[in-house]
């Protein structure tokens, strides 16, 4: 067996076996639907849906992508920012932290009264959740750059500007990915807080209607499908990082 | 090395210029025209606990055109300091200094400096580290540029190497590159940090021997760093020691061995004799009559 192949098989075994010990025990200990659904439950509940599991899981990918791409624009930019200017750094670091520090889930409420009911609070939410791992990732990339590099580009005559194009972003993208890596599954985390206080679509909306109406093989069938987009995502970041920018990537560290 | 009379064409000698404001060098020589000095320049960092430390005490110093000056002593003696001034990358506290064509920076045109490591940026090839600091200096790189860039790559001898990532590169040939990269805007000096400090002996003794042939075609005026005397007297012109807190200069000596020089240079007896008196300089009579024990 190739160690390429290993590395997808042992783990897949391990799964399929840890669902067959699952689906015997149900089975076995005849544990009722309600309480724990077995994974053939689960699938049932899942396929009962049919396509309006698929919209509301395009819906919910849109509120993930979209805020994660919020929660970039303002993350990276903010990093770089605090990392590099002192004054900017005194100033606002604290007051991102203690942003940082509300309970999001707290405070959804809350932005669902002030910014209504509509897209909007959503992607607020999810940036909210995921712009503070990429944020604080790009300042310690940025502030990671070897001070050799630093010197190079100042005899060089190179500004401020030019200091931080051409040393160090690119220095701080092994960083950055790794905030994005974090970033991307919090985003996750972050819609179905959103979908929860406010929506009626999406697989944290589907979720909660089943719960209440004690469909839970359905309900944990919206669950099993977030995992998979959550993990898909993850993948997507990696393949990005490794895709475009392959250099940064020394070993298999998060492959 | 094939290569390198073709490179030598596109690597224009620096055109003698007289230096405006220039303060009168004390060398009568005329032939000999000045092109760094520093005057009673002195750098004092202040310490965390709010002490000063004199990294560099009243140096004085005058550099040459197109001569190579080696800065030898032990550690903490401010040689890196002297350089980091003359890059820019340090003020001095006190005293002054004046570089030919005056205090404004214009990147590699004007100083380029080679580190003891290679410093080349990991995410661009060979080639677009060398055209660096044209990036920086004119935004692009034009294509005048490039065959400069490839020229100096063979100058080098890495002509085959320009369209690969540093890290497919050995130290040695990194070192290589970033000297390639030190000449890609034909600067006036080229400052050196202990640029084969890092490298093992066998590499180390190649790249002194490619220095003095790139110093042969080019004529820059060197200012080197160095822990290593017979790394000083085989490239340097002149080899000025310095004695460490507060970092001073403590002797200035001339090498008159014959160029070209070669690997046969350090078989000379003379070539012991600058050798030794440098090593009497740097640890003082105590340690000889140690050795002699």
């Amino acid at each position: 067996m190739t160690p390429a192949l290993r590395k997808i098989i042992l783990p897949v075994a391990t799964f399929l076996a840890f669902l067959g010990v699952w689906q015997f025990l149900s089975y076995a200990m005849e544990i009722p639907i309600y309480l724990l659904p077995s994974p053939v439950d689960i699938f049932h509940g899942g396929t009962r849906l049919g396509m309006t599991m698929l919209t509301n899981t395009g819906e919910t990918l849109k509120t993930i992508l979209i805020g994660f791409a919020c929660a970039c624009l303002v993350g990276i930019p903010l990093g770089v920012l605090v990392s590099v200017n002192r004054t900017v750094s005194e100033m606002i670091y604290p007051l991102i932290v203690f942003l940082n520090a509300i309970p999001i889930i707290a405070i959804a409420p809350i932005l669902v009264v002030i910014f209504g009911t509509d897209m909007t609070t959503r992607l607020i939410i999810v940036t909210l959740t995921c712009f503070f791992p990429i944020m604080v990732a790009t300042a310690s990339g940025i502030l990671d750059t070897p001070s050799e590099m630093l010197d190079l580009a100042r005899v060089a005559g190179a500004s401020t500007m030019t200091e931080i194009l051409t040393v160090r972003l690119p220095h701080a993208v092994t960083f950055i990915f790794s905030g994005l890596r974090i970033g991307v599954t919090v985003a996750v985390v972050g819609a179905v807080v959103a979908e929860f206080v406010n929506a009626n679509k999406g697989l944290g909306f589907l979720v909660t209607s089943s719960t209440a109406q004690f469909a839970i093989p359905t309900a944990t069938a919206c669950v099993v499908m977030l995992a998979i987009v959550s993990v898909l995502l993850y993948e997507a970041v990696n393949w990005i990082h490794r895709g475009f920018f392959g250099w940064s990537i020394k070993s298999n560290v998060g492959d | 090395m094939k290569s390198a009379a073709s490179a030598a064409s596109v690597v224009p000698m620096s055109t003698p210029e007289a230096p405006a404001g220039q303060p009168a060098t004390p060398e009568p020589d005329s032939r000999r025209e000045a092109i760094i000095e520093l005057s009673h320049t002195g750098v004092t960092f202040e310490t965390r606990k709010g002490n000063d430390l004199v990294a560099l005490d009243d140096f004085n110093l005058t550099i040459y055109r197109e001569e190579i000056v080696s800065l030898v002593g032990p550690s903490g003696c401010g040689k890196s300091t002297v350089l980091r001034i003359l890059a820019g990358l340090q003020k001095p506290t006190t005293g002054d200094f004046w570089i030919g064509g005056g205090k404004t920076r214009q990147g590699f045109s004007e100083v380029a400096i080679v580190f003891q490591r290679p410093t080349l940026l990991p995410w661009r090839n060979v080639l677009d580290n060398v055209l660096y600091p044209a990036r920086v200096l004119k935004g692009r790189a034009d294509k005048d540029d490039r065959d400069r860039a490839r020229a100096l790559l063979a100058l080098v001898g890495l002509e085959e190497m320009a369209d690969r990532m540093p890290h497919e590169l050995s130290g040695g040939m990194q070192q290589r590159a970033s000297i390639a990269r030190s000449l890609i805007l034909d600067p006036k000096i080229l400052l050196m940090d202990e640029p084969f400090g890092a490298l093992d002996a066998l590499t180390r003794e190649d790249l002194q021997l490619d220095l003095l042939e790139i110093h042969e075609r080019t004529r820059k005026t060197i200012l080197l760093v160095t822990h290593s005397i017979s790394e000083a007297v085989l490239l340097s012109d002149r080899v000025a020691v310095m004695s460490a807190r507060p970092g001073r200069l403590q002797d200035l000596i001339t090498v008159d061995i014959p160029k070209p020089r070669g690997p046969d240079s350090t078989a000379r007896p003379d070539f012991h004799t600058y050798s030794q008196r440098i090593r009497d300089d740097i640890f003082g009579p105590r340690t000889k009559r140690d050795r002699a024990q």
